[in-house]
């Protein structure tokens, strides 16, 4: 029997918060990613999707709205960017490359991959790097796999493959991992301590579950909520020194009353002395220098053990 | 079938008579001298276990591996922080896959207890046996004590034999009561209910909900909801069973907002924060069953 596998993805115990230090000796990170998807089921973004009010409230008024902010509020955010996106709309993705905000990966089209042959879901991968590349001038180094408000849990949907495709196609990191508030080794082979850097995701900070979920029209609708969320985990983890991140989607928080909930939640958490907000590639760059797999991943061996009438 | 207006109210009569011989309660709870009200403060550190069994997804996995990796140590953290001597109902698989938490929760003094071997219960009765077995070892190894109390749908008779105290599961009355099997056999009851569960307000998709289900919510809320408990348990001067998750409460947030709860909770005078042995020990001794039994 390997290594926990098939129940852990990482090692047995997380780095504590005496162990966390950011550059400058900044007292926490807090990354923003804007979710540019509007997929509403596992085929990922169809026509019909592209077609709807909110699609185009999302790539027109609520996108102009969430870039000025984070402009006048000087954030840096990582966009997630599902691939067909940036081949349909190049100009509106280099703008927001041009604005310092990172291009990250979002898929393809932002399709759910974990019914995929492992063939057919690296054809994907790499033409969406290289439509991402070609568009933004550089390669992605951010794979993200958000959950979309129709999937059946809220933690993003990936293959047995994907971590390993991904580095393969030296990709730095992936963008929402869940076993820990910080970034951290998503591992694919103990042996020879294959891994890939996952950056922390955790669905109390994603507007998509907050902002008439599940659905628009008939959804509940918990800005206010949503709000509490992200001032709570943010001033725990400032007063921890560890990460705060949040993800928003222009046509979730883009949206009046919500982006001035955004506004000021965002104004506050600048109001802090020693917030890092670099993009997640920052981020994960300074981390897989100070935090490498060799010297700080410490897996334990195995004392996992097959018993008979038990799951193995 | 034609109607039987008898043949009904029999069917009733007998199932009401059931499920009174099942549940002894125990009118007026006396706690030690000084002490108003108990509050038991509870962690079931399944991590990813009941994830796996339910067969979910990779992130879903991953979600409940924060459980282990970083949320047990905070609680531990935490409750040592507020001398809450707390119980955590730990699967037995778990000694496998996170000893080292389980050794430091002993080690701070917070009761180990049974939460079955992999978070189910066979139908086979042997295999039922094997399992709790199997579980009990497990956690009298890894934490240096043999478990004395369980939260899980084993069979009454079976955790009676193999030694067990107590079991902390459903919600027939507020405070502790003596659970009958009809054949002889009894134990005690040290209830919860899911309105406080961490689970139930945080958790995506808890216990395979549908989206359309989710009530996802704030920390704030919760607060409030659970404060509004414990003040009409102090009132009444009876007893509080917190149900953790140490992958939804150990998020940085809810350790917060629990710190926050549990400083004013002690504000009281009289509020005891004993493990659940320490809860079960006092009502044998002091409550024992009134009905005749072979225990």
């Amino acid at each position: 029997m390997p290594w926990k596998q098939g129940y852990t993805i990482s090692d047995e115990i997380g780095l504590r918060d005496g162990e966390i230090a950011w550059p400058e000796g900044k007292r926490i990170c807090a990354t923003i990613v804007v979710d540019l998807s509007v997929a509403l089921s596992p085929e990922g973004i169809t026509a019909a999707d592209l077609k709807t009010p909110a699609a185009s409230f999302a790539y027109h008024d609520g996108l102009d709205g969430l870039l000025a902010s984070l402009k006048r509020l000087r954030l840096r955010a990582t966009f997630a960017v599902p691939a067909v996106i940036a081949a349909i709309r190049p100009e509106r993705i280099r703008a927001i490359a041009a604005e310092g905000h990172e291009i990250a990966a979002h898929g393809f089209r932002h399709e759910d991959v974990s019914g995929l042959d492992r063939a057919e879901e690296k054809a994907r991968m790499d033409r969406a790097t290289a439509i991402l590349e070609e568009v933004a001038g550089q390669r992605p180094v951010g794979w993200y796999s958000l959950p979309r408000q129709t999937d059946r849990f809220a933690g993003g949907t990936i293959s047995p493959h994907t971590m390993d495709l991904l580095i393969e196609a030296g990709y730095a990191y992936f963008g929402n991992g869940l076993a820990d508030d910080i970034p951290h080794w998503w591992v694919t082979d103990f042996a020879a301590r294959r891994a890939i850097l996952a950056l922390p995701y955790y669905y109390h900070f994603d507007d998509s579950f907050f902002c008439m979920f599940p659905r628009k029209g008939t959804g509940l609708e918990h800005p206010d909520s949503l709000f509490r969320n992200w001032r709570a985990e943010f001033e725990a983890q400032y007063r921890r020194g560890r990460h705060f991140h949040m993800v928003v989607h222009p046509q979730h928080v883009g949206w009046c009353h919500r982006l001035e909930m955004f506004e000021r939640f965002v104004s506050r958490m600048q109001s802090f002395p020693g917030v890092w907000n670099p993009t997640a590639a920052e981020c994960a760059a300074y981390w897989s220098k100070a935090y490498s797999k060799e010297t700080h991943l410490k897996l334990a061996p195995s004392i996992w053990q097959d018993h008979e009438g038990s799951l193995s | 079938m034609p109607f039987d207006a008898e043949r009904d109210l029999a069917e009733l009569r007998a199932a009401a008579a059931e499920s009174d011989a099942h549940h002894e309660l125990i009118p007026r709870i006396t706690w030690p001298e000084g002490v108003r009200l108990a509050v038991n403060f509870t962690a079931d550190f399944d991590a990813m276990l009941l994830r796996r069994l339910m067969n979910e997804t990779p992130m879903q996995l991953a979600k409940g591996e924060f459980g282990g990796r970083v949320g047990i140590w905070r609680l531990i953290e935490l409750f040592d922080h507020h001398n809450v001597t707390a119980t955590i109902f730990t699967p037995g698989r778990i000694c496998e896959l996170y000893p080292e938490a389980v050794r430091a929760a002993a080690r701070s003094g917070h009761e180990v207890a049974d939460h079955m071997w992999e978070h189910r219960v066979p139908k086979e009765p042997e295999l039922e046996r094997d399992h709790l077995t199997r579980a009990t070892e497990a956690l009298t190894r890894t934490a240096g004590r043999r478990p004395v109390g369980s939260r899980s749908w084993h069979t009454l008779g079976l955790m009676a034999e193999l030694g067990y105290l107590y079991n902390s599961h459903g919600s027939a009355a507020h405070g502790p009561f003596w659970e009958h099997d009809g054949k002889g056999n009894r134990l005690l009851n040290l209830p919860f209910h899911y309105a406080i569960d961490d689970a139930m307000f945080y958790s995506f998709a808890w216990l395979g909900s549908e989206n359309s289900a989710q009530r996802i919510t704030d920390t704030d809320r919760v607060m409030d909801l659970w404060w509004d408990a414990f003040e009409r348990q102090y009132r009444e001067g009876g007893y509080l069973n917190i149900c953790l998750h140490p992958f939804v409460s150990g998020r940085a947030l809810r350790i917060a907002a629990l710190d926050r709860l549990i400083a004013r909770m002690k504000e009281r005078p009289g509020v005891w924060f004993p493990s659940c042995e320490g809860v079960a020990r006092h009502v044998i001794a002091t409550h024992p069953s009134t009905r005749m039994g072979v225990h």
